[in-house]
């Protein structure tokens, strides 16, 4: 059972900005939720906390039920997915998956025959198969987002963390790896934490949708539900009627008969 | 009335000449200035008079309209070859007559062969049909990029020439005979004899140059293993006193060398360290500090802070961040870093003086200068040996080239 639990979490930069007021939230095991809401909103900051990335001000995350606040990233057991890829531009594709195995220490640490293994095994899920000796330059956006997706699952984590993964690509391809996420997360069934400002991709991917604004959880609930029942106006203006306004346009450009 | 083609069309060699005819007439009269300089009238006297038909030439270029320039730019073209072979056959078949006589002669045999040549004949006739015409720009559009090259790869002989001629110069002198400085540079009589007192088991060069590289290698190592980890943490952390001493790096650049050069022999008295490799590796290394912390920030500042998050996440520690991750993608940089710091090393002279007194401790630039003492001035010997000085730090750049390019283009390109 491995699900994510903020308990009043909070946020305080030095500046005395609160990027995170009072959070709490619960991640399933095996959920897919995805944290939505216009930029700035806190979303990242949340992310980047579970991650270890940025300090915890107030309250507690728990993973598993164990506290985390102070674990170091490594020690946590999840995966990321960056929005920029951030794949090591010196180390081939194979190396760029492996790195987290071969960093593993002690009793985590796998004998090599198994790293190759798991690398194999990655990437045919991926379908980087052809790709293993090339490095990040020469393969295309898409190809290098599946890798930063591999490379984030390579170590099984308990928790997989995507940071926007997708907004550095084109239409087509954006389409074409969010059902692509979606098949590898039902597959896998790990939990699974997205962060997103683009509410297709939200309403599309979930199991859950949590909307925030201005550092405060608005809704959280099964994507229909929310848009069915939204409980303020931050988010009937944010989901409602942008998803509404959408499929009007989709209805005027090709009306139907 | 006349088609389109044949009222657009000039020929490529034409506008060729237009361009590069005043080039010729600007470096005749340069050649004639320095002729005048060197008190040599006649050749003086011929390349003036070559810049001056060649203004002409320039001036009675055919364009297509009025028909008797062509004949008049032949006869003009003609008079410049003869001046220009003049010019060779009475002067005294130097370096810089060869050169004169080149661009005389040069300019003068193409505007000959270019305008005797059918279609041009024709076209600064007005006789060109349209079909003529048409080719005609076609086949500009063709040559245009080749004379294009021709002509750079002219200008890129001259500045060649300009760097490699002091380096000639030392060569002359240090195969000359003798110690003379000067004279003009010849193949006759070449000796090696500079160079094997140099390099044989009399001379102290080899002790020089074992001191040089001593210096000159550890300066580079103590500021490298300094100036990374000092780099890479103005980068990435933010702690206080980060401001205060990046600011305190560059002010010290400010001063020139020379006022710290008493307190620096001081403070080498009192450490023992004159005469010593180790005072100079210490005093190279933090005047070097301060430009190698500030290259090797600028390029980590350019190293996306998601990739040390992205291994931070994988298990690494942050040694392990900087170790793994950033610094193999830094090498170029830090190459360029170590390529500064031992030139600087390997160049400086000043301090080298000021602290070595033996014979035993001096480095190169100190003991090629002693060659030149008031006692006896071995400027064969000296050039031989500046020779030699640069053989390795050609040798670095060589090897280094790649990484330069790379380095002091870094953070153009998205890594």
């Amino acid at each position: 059972m491995v699900e994510v639990r903020y308990e009043s979490v909070t946020k305080r930069y030095e500046n005395g900005f609160e990027a995170v007021k009072d959070l709490n939230l619960e991640v399933k095991d095996g959920e897919f939720l995805v944290l939505l809401g216009p930029s700035g909103c806190g979303k990242s900051t949340t992310l980047r906390m579970l991650a270890g990335l940025e300090d915890v001000s107030a309250g507690n995350i728990r993973i598993d039920g164990a506290k985390v606040n102070d674990l170091p990233p490594g020690a946590r057991g999840l995966g990321m997915v960056f929005q920029s890829y951030a794949l090591y531009p010196h180390m081939s594709i194979s190396e760029n998956l492996s790195f987290g195995l071969r960093m593993a220490k002690g009793e985590d640490r796998l004998s090599d025959e198994e790293i190759v293994k798991r690398v194999q095994e990655t990437a045919k899920l991926m379908e980087l198969a052809d790709q293993l000796d090339k490095k990040p330059k020469q393969l295309s956006g898409g190809q290098r987002q599946r890798v930063a997706l591999g490379r984030a699952l390579i170590r099984r984590p308990k928790v997989l963390l995507m940071d926007e993964p997708l907004s550095n690509l084109d239409a087509e391809l954006r389409h074409h790896m969010r059902a692509e996420i979606r098949r590898i997360h039902d597959t896998l069934g790990t939990t699974t934490v997205y962060v997103t400002h683009d509410q297709i991709e939200a309403m599309t991917l979930a199991d859950r949708i949590a909307i925030l604004n201005d550092g405060e959880l608005q809704q959280h609930g099964a994507p229909l539900d929310v848009y069915n029942n939204p409980v303020n106006d931050f988010v009937k203006g944010f989901l409602c009627k942008h998803i509404d306004e959408i499929v009007e346009t989709a209805n005027t450009l090709f009306p139907k008969e | 009335m006349k088609s389109l083609s044949q009222r657009w069309y000039e020929p490529q060699e034409i506008a060729t000449l237009r361009l590069w005819l005043p080039v010729a007439v600007g470096v005749n009269i340069l050649l004639s200035s320095i002729e005048w300089i060197r008190e040599d009238s006649l050749a003086f006297q011929l390349s003036l008079l070559g810049a001056f038909a060649l203004l002409v030439l320039w001036l009675v270029l055919p364009n297509g309209e009025q028909t008797w320039k062509r004949d008049v730019a032949i006869g003009k073209a003609g008079l410049v070859l003869i001046i220009g072979v003049i010019h060779y056959a009475a002067g005294m078949r130097m370096v810089i007559d060869i050169w004169s006589t080149l661009w005389l002669v040069g300019p003068a045999i193409l505007a000959l062969w270019w305008l005797s040549s059918p279609v041009i004949s024709a076209w600064a006739k007005g006789l060109l049909s349209v079909q003529g015409a048409e080719d005609g720009l076609a086949r500009n559009k063709r040559i245009a990029p080749r004379l294009g090259a021709i002509g750079s790869h002219i200008l890129l002989l001259h500045a060649v020439m300009l760097i490699l001629f002091p380096v000639l110069w030392i060569l002359d002198v240090a195969m000359s005979p003798g110690n003379i400085l000067g004279g003009d540079i010849g193949v006759s009589d070449w000796t090696g004899e500079h160079f094997s007192k140099m390099l044989g088991g009399d001379s102290s060069f080899w002790i020089w140059m074992r001191n040089s590289l001593i210096v000159s290698i550890g300066t580079t190592l103590m500021g490298l293993a300094l100036a990374v980890p000092a780099a890479y943490a103005f980068s990435r952390f933010r702690f206080s006193g980060r401001e205060g001493s990046m600011f305190a790096f560059l002010l010290v650049q400010m001063f020139p060398g020379i006022i710290i050069l008493v307190p620096y022999f001081m403070v080498m008295k009192s450490l023992g360290l004159l005469n010593t490799s180790l005072g100079l590796i210490l005093a190279y290394s933090v005047t070097a500090l301060p430009l190698c912390v500030w290259m090797l920030k600028g390029f980590f500042d350019t190293v996306p802070r998601e990739l040390e998050e992205a291994a931070l996440l994988e298990g690494c520690n942050q040694f392990e961040v900087f170790w793994r991750v950033i610094l193999p993608l830094s090498l170029p940089a830090v190459a360029v870093t170590a390529l500064f710091s031992f030139l600087a090393a390997w160049n400086e002279y000043l301090l080298a003086l000021t602290f070595n007194t033996s014979n035993d401790m001096y480095t190169l630039p100190v003991g090629l200068a002693s060659l030149i003492s008031s006692t006896g001035q071995a400027w064969g010997d000296f050039a031989a040996a500046s020779l030699l000085v640069s053989i390795p730090v050609v040798i670095l750049f060589i090897i280094f080239q790649k990484f330069l390019i790379q380095g002091l283009s870094a953070g153009s390109v998205k890594g």
